[in-house]
Protein backbone atom coordinates (compact mmCIF):
# COMPACT_ATOMS: atom_id res chain seq x y z
CA UNK A 1 0.00 0.00 0.00
CA UNK A 2 1.32 2.99 -0.82
CA UNK A 3 -0.13 6.69 0.87
CA UNK A 4 0.54 10.58 0.42
CA UNK A 5 -0.82 13.68 2.78
CA UNK A 6 -1.96 16.56 1.10
CA UNK A 7 -3.23 19.92 2.55
CA UNK A 8 -5.99 21.56 0.38
CA UNK A 9 -4.45 25.07 0.06
CA UNK A 10 -6.38 25.85 -2.53
CA UNK A 11 -9.34 27.97 -2.25
CA UNK A 12 -12.16 26.14 -2.65
CA UNK A 13 -10.78 22.50 -0.66
CA UNK A 14 -12.10 19.46 -2.50
CA UNK A 15 -15.16 20.91 -4.27
CA UNK A 16 -17.63 19.13 -7.34
CA UNK A 17 -15.64 20.02 -9.88
CA UNK A 18 -12.35 18.72 -8.73
CA UNK A 19 -14.10 15.99 -7.00
CA UNK A 20 -15.35 14.97 -10.20
CA UNK A 21 -12.01 14.66 -11.74
CA UNK A 22 -10.18 13.05 -9.04
CA UNK A 23 -13.29 10.35 -8.96
CA UNK A 24 -12.70 9.65 -13.19
CA UNK A 25 -8.78 9.85 -12.36
CA UNK A 26 -8.95 6.76 -9.85
CA UNK A 27 -11.62 5.08 -11.45
CA UNK A 28 -8.74 4.20 -14.33
CA UNK A 29 -6.65 2.57 -11.90
CA UNK A 30 -7.52 -1.20 -10.70
CA UNK A 31 -5.91 -0.36 -7.06
CA UNK A 32 -8.22 0.06 -4.30
CA UNK A 33 -7.96 4.00 -3.54
CA UNK A 34 -9.30 5.75 -0.66
CA UNK A 35 -9.62 9.41 0.67
CA UNK A 36 -9.19 10.28 4.94
CA UNK A 37 -9.60 13.76 6.03
CA UNK A 38 -12.28 15.79 8.14
CA UNK A 39 -12.34 12.76 10.33
CA UNK A 40 -14.16 10.61 7.46
CA UNK A 41 -13.65 8.09 4.86
CA UNK A 42 -14.08 7.94 1.26
CA UNK A 43 -13.72 5.48 -2.01
CA UNK A 44 -12.42 7.88 -4.27
CA UNK A 45 -14.00 6.23 -7.12
CA UNK A 46 -17.46 7.65 -5.37
CA UNK A 47 -18.00 11.17 -6.25
CA UNK A 48 -20.69 11.47 -3.57
CA UNK A 49 -18.49 10.00 -1.10
CA UNK A 50 -15.66 12.15 -1.64
CA UNK A 51 -18.41 15.14 -1.49
CA UNK A 52 -19.62 14.02 1.97
CA UNK A 53 -16.18 14.22 3.33
CA UNK A 54 -16.48 18.03 3.19
CA UNK A 55 -12.72 18.91 2.59
CA UNK A 56 -12.25 22.65 2.54
CA UNK A 57 -9.40 25.07 2.74
CA UNK A 58 -6.76 23.96 4.61
CA UNK A 59 -8.00 20.78 5.48
CA UNK A 60 -5.67 17.48 4.90
CA UNK A 61 -6.00 14.81 2.57
CA UNK A 62 -4.34 11.38 2.73
CA UNK A 63 -4.96 9.37 -0.41
CA UNK A 64 -4.10 5.55 0.02
CA UNK A 65 -3.59 2.99 -2.71
CA UNK A 66 -3.58 -0.36 -2.48
CA UNK A 67 -3.10 -2.97 -5.73
CA UNK A 68 -1.29 -3.76 -8.63
CA UNK A 69 -1.04 0.18 -9.76
CA UNK A 70 -0.67 1.78 -6.43
CA UNK A 71 2.37 3.04 -7.23
CA UNK A 72 0.86 5.03 -10.89
CA UNK A 73 -2.53 5.56 -9.17
CA UNK A 74 -0.96 8.18 -6.58
CA UNK A 75 1.49 9.60 -8.56
CA UNK A 76 -1.35 10.62 -11.18
CA UNK A 77 -3.73 11.88 -7.94
CA UNK A 78 -1.17 13.80 -6.70
CA UNK A 79 -0.24 15.44 -9.81
CA UNK A 80 -3.96 16.25 -9.96
CA UNK A 81 -3.83 17.84 -7.23
CA UNK A 82 -1.07 19.95 -6.80
CA UNK A 83 -2.30 21.29 -10.19
CA UNK A 84 -5.02 22.41 -8.38
CA UNK A 85 -2.82 23.68 -5.20
CA UNK A 86 -0.82 26.19 -7.59
CA UNK A 87 -4.08 27.85 -9.55
CA UNK A 88 -4.93 28.61 -5.76
CA UNK B 1 -21.59 4.78 -22.44
CA UNK B 2 -24.60 4.76 -20.34
CA UNK B 3 -27.04 7.33 -21.16
CA UNK B 4 -28.58 9.48 -19.09
CA UNK B 5 -31.99 11.12 -19.31
CA UNK B 6 -33.36 14.16 -17.05
CA UNK B 7 -37.10 14.37 -16.47
CA UNK B 8 -38.65 17.43 -15.14
CA UNK B 9 -42.16 19.16 -15.58
CA UNK B 10 -39.79 22.55 -15.77
CA UNK B 11 -37.99 22.64 -18.55
CA UNK B 12 -35.53 25.57 -17.86
CA UNK B 13 -35.09 22.69 -14.53
CA UNK B 14 -34.27 19.45 -16.53
CA UNK B 15 -32.01 21.75 -19.21
CA UNK B 16 -30.31 23.20 -16.18
CA UNK B 17 -29.52 19.61 -14.47
CA UNK B 18 -27.98 18.61 -17.77
CA UNK B 19 -25.62 21.57 -17.96
CA UNK B 20 -24.75 21.02 -14.16
CA UNK B 21 -23.77 17.08 -14.93
CA UNK B 22 -22.46 18.05 -18.10
CA UNK B 23 -19.96 19.87 -16.61
CA UNK B 24 -18.42 17.29 -15.17
CA UNK B 25 -18.93 13.95 -17.15
CA UNK B 26 -16.73 12.75 -20.06
CA UNK B 27 -17.82 14.90 -23.41
CA UNK B 28 -18.47 11.69 -25.26
CA UNK B 29 -21.68 11.15 -22.62
CA UNK B 30 -25.41 11.57 -23.80
CA UNK B 31 -27.50 13.74 -21.61
CA UNK B 32 -30.72 15.17 -22.89
CA UNK B 33 -33.16 16.62 -21.30
CA UNK B 34 -36.83 16.19 -21.29
CA UNK B 35 -38.57 19.19 -19.25
CA UNK B 36 -42.20 20.55 -19.57
CA UNK B 37 -44.88 20.20 -22.06
CA UNK B 38 -44.63 20.48 -25.98
CA UNK B 39 -45.43 24.06 -25.94
CA UNK B 40 -42.80 25.14 -23.15
CA UNK B 41 -45.39 24.70 -20.28
CA UNK B 42 -44.92 22.89 -16.66
CA UNK B 43 -45.85 19.25 -17.40
CA UNK B 44 -44.55 16.15 -18.64
CA UNK B 45 -44.85 14.87 -22.09
CA UNK B 46 -44.38 10.64 -22.59
CA UNK B 47 -44.01 11.61 -26.02
CA UNK B 48 -41.16 14.04 -25.21
CA UNK B 49 -39.38 12.01 -22.91
CA UNK B 50 -40.06 8.70 -25.73
CA UNK B 51 -37.61 10.95 -28.05
CA UNK B 52 -34.85 12.17 -25.32
CA UNK B 53 -34.98 7.65 -24.66
CA UNK B 54 -34.14 6.98 -28.02
CA UNK B 55 -31.71 10.04 -28.36
CA UNK B 56 -29.84 8.93 -25.60
CA UNK B 57 -29.71 5.40 -26.27
CA UNK B 58 -26.66 3.20 -26.89
CA UNK B 59 -26.09 -0.50 -26.77
CA UNK B 60 -25.54 0.20 -23.00
CA UNK B 61 -28.34 1.53 -21.81
CA UNK B 62 -30.12 4.65 -20.25
CA UNK B 63 -30.52 5.86 -16.71
CA UNK B 64 -33.38 8.33 -16.17
CA UNK B 65 -33.54 10.90 -13.05
CA UNK B 66 -37.07 12.65 -12.56
CA UNK B 67 -38.47 15.00 -10.22
CA UNK B 68 -41.79 13.96 -8.24
CA UNK B 69 -45.09 13.02 -9.03
CA UNK B 70 -46.34 12.37 -12.29
CA UNK B 71 -42.45 12.48 -14.01
CA UNK B 72 -42.34 9.28 -12.66
CA UNK B 73 -45.58 8.26 -14.26
CA UNK B 74 -44.55 9.85 -17.81
CA UNK B 75 -41.16 8.07 -17.45
CA UNK B 76 -42.82 4.55 -17.14
CA UNK B 77 -45.01 5.46 -19.71
CA UNK B 78 -42.36 6.28 -22.29
CA UNK B 79 -40.80 3.28 -21.17
CA UNK B 80 -43.50 1.07 -21.71
CA UNK B 81 -44.13 2.69 -25.60
CA UNK B 82 -40.31 1.50 -25.82
CA UNK B 83 -40.39 -1.68 -24.04
CA UNK B 84 -40.49 -3.96 -27.25
CA UNK B 85 -37.42 -2.18 -28.68
CA UNK B 86 -35.02 -1.24 -25.31
CA UNK B 87 -36.95 -3.46 -22.76
CA UNK B 88 -34.98 -3.50 -19.45
CA UNK B 89 -31.85 -1.30 -21.16
CA UNK B 90 -33.64 1.66 -19.46
CA UNK B 91 -34.25 2.51 -15.62
CA UNK B 92 -35.38 4.67 -13.71
CA UNK B 93 -33.32 6.10 -10.74
CA UNK B 94 -34.68 6.46 -7.66
CA UNK B 95 -33.10 9.39 -6.73
CA UNK B 96 -32.90 12.88 -6.04
CA UNK B 97 -32.53 14.49 -9.41
CA UNK B 98 -29.33 16.84 -8.76
CA UNK B 99 -27.68 15.07 -7.40
CA UNK B 100 -28.41 11.67 -8.73
CA UNK B 101 -27.82 13.07 -12.18
CA UNK B 102 -24.18 14.04 -11.08
CA UNK B 103 -23.52 11.17 -9.53
CA UNK B 104 -24.81 9.24 -12.17
CA UNK B 105 -22.96 10.95 -15.26
CA UNK B 106 -19.82 10.35 -13.69
CA UNK B 107 -20.26 7.65 -13.24
CA UNK B 108 -21.66 7.04 -16.85
CA UNK B 109 -18.31 8.57 -18.13
CA UNK B 110 -15.78 6.11 -16.21
CA UNK B 111 -17.74 3.10 -17.72
CA UNK B 112 -19.71 2.00 -15.46
CA UNK B 113 -22.52 -0.36 -16.40
CA UNK B 114 -26.28 0.70 -16.25
CA UNK B 115 -26.46 -1.04 -13.04
CA UNK B 116 -23.31 0.76 -11.33
CA UNK B 117 -24.67 4.13 -12.80
CA UNK B 118 -28.04 3.30 -11.11
CA UNK B 119 -26.21 2.43 -7.98
CA UNK B 120 -24.31 5.61 -8.20
CA UNK B 121 -27.12 7.68 -8.50
CA UNK B 122 -29.38 6.18 -5.56
CA UNK B 123 -26.15 6.51 -3.36
CA UNK B 124 -27.17 10.24 -3.60
CA UNK B 125 -30.48 9.59 -1.66
CA UNK B 126 -27.84 9.30 1.68
CA UNK B 127 -25.99 12.25 0.90
CA UNK B 128 -25.99 14.53 4.17
CA UNK B 129 -24.99 18.31 3.10
CA UNK B 130 -23.95 19.43 6.43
Amino acid sequence: MVEIKLIMTNKLGLHARPAAEFTKLAARFKSKITLEGNGKTADAKSLLMILTMGIRQGGELTVKADGPDEIESIEALKNLVEGWLKEG
Amino acid sequence: MVGIVIVSHSMKLAEGVKDLAEQMADQQLKIIAAGGMEDGGIGTDAMKICRALQAANSADGVVVLADLGSAILSAQTAMELLDEEYGSLISIADAPIVEGAISAAIQASIGGTLTEVIHAAEEARGLLKL
